[in-house]
């Protein structure tokens, strides 16, 4: 639980770490599987940053819109203000949505098949996601609700967390979620030779967020029914996938009455 | 594309190293344009070579921005009352 990491004298923020380290580890093996496949590395990098450059945009414009009253606009063309307020406050789904719409619309605008890319590689999502996870709770950010219990943690004063209070580790339980949600794609990604890889990834996420929102305690998480705003996205996500699921079922189904 | 994407990488590094307090966020979407037109420039063969290094510089000005810059991210989640 360390805001910052210290490397050689030079003080690093372990978010930014953990995020590089993910990065790093992920784009390895994704080149890894696409040069053993012997899949263009060059196309997978074009919709990997275009993804990227829209997953940023995203998250920062769904934290915009959610928190537009709090923002004091008028001070917007100061710089220091400026840098502040892009320095925190990114929304994850907005991120992923906006990063999907941009690289789908990357793929189509190179002539791309984005599909035969996502099935390749979309188990390395949650992995890296995971990574950034273990980076919130060395900073104490997306904390947990006050716990006393197995596993409790107190985080020191410096991080985002409320100090001198024992808290669930939210952040290291989704991060093991994740690594799971990772493993269990890659197998079936063996077991179902490369199908439904995005929309298993949409249920599996969709209800380890369902789960994992209900235990958090940062910020102001915004609800509707009873139900957060992260949680009505992860049961959006669900109906998505499961929604793909049934009609590509149905079109290879009546796919094969037509032949026979 | 090649030279774009050079110029932008060594910008990002630039950033990344001296300015990623205040600047790291453009320093990053640069970063991230650079490599897109590295790998744009990749394909053709003529200019493979400055787009390769402009995308190696880009790369590494994201890690810098990113390190050095993103205390901590991706963790509001939607603060907003709907109902």
């Amino acid at each position: 639980m360390h805001v910052y990491l210290e490397f050689f004298g030079h003080k690093v923020a372990s978010y930014g770490f953990f995020i590089a380290l993910g990065g790093i580890i992920v784009n390895l093996i994704a080149v890894y599987i696409f040069s053993k496949r012997k899949m263009d590395i060059n196309d997978f990098t074009i919709i990997e940053s275009i993804g990227l450059l829209g997953a940023f945009i995203g998250a920062k414009a769904l934290y915009l819109f959610v928190s537009f009253k709090d923002i004091e606009w008028y001070r917007i063309t100061n710089l220091s203000y400026l840098a502040q307020l892009m320095q925190t406050g990114f929304v994850f789904y907005g991120g992923f949505i906006g990063g999907i719409i941009a690289a789908i619309i990357a793929s189509k605008a190179n002539k791309i098949d984005f599909r035969s890319y996502a099935d390749e590689v979309i188990f390395l999502v949650p992995l890296a996601h995971a990574f950034g996870r273990v980076g919130c709770f060395m900073a104490g950010c997306c904390y947990g609700m006050p716990y006393d219990g197995p596993f409790s943690v107190v985080f020191p004063e410096n991080s985002f967390a409320i100090h001198g209070v024992k808290l669930f580790p939210v952040q290291l339980f989704e991060a093991a979620g994740l690594v799971i949600t990772c493993l269990v794609l890659l197998l079936l990604k063996k077991l179902l030779s490369k199908r439904f890889q995005v929309e298993f990834y949409l249920i599996l996420y969709g209800v380890l967020r369902l789960i994992t929102e209900r235990y958090r305690y940062d910020a102001a998480r915004g609800s509707l029914f009873g139900i957060s705003t992260s949680q009505w996205i992860s049961i959006f996500m669900i109906i998505i996938g499961l929604a793909s699921i049934g009609i590509q079922l149905t079109k290879s189904k009546s796919k094969d009455c037509l032949t026979v | 594309m090649g030279v774009a994407a050079l110029v932008l990488g060594i910008i990002s590094i630039i950033i990344g190293i001296f300015f990623a307090g205040a600047l790291g966020w453009a320093g990053a979407i640069l970063a991230i344009i650079g490599i897109v037109l590295g790998a744009l420039g990749k394909k053709n063969p003529e200019s493979k070579g400055i787009a390769t290094a402009g995308m190696v510089c880009s790369i590494i000005g994201l890690i810098l921005c990113l390190l050095l810059y993103i205390a901590c991210a991706a963790c509001v989640g939607a603060a907003v009352t709907l109902g």
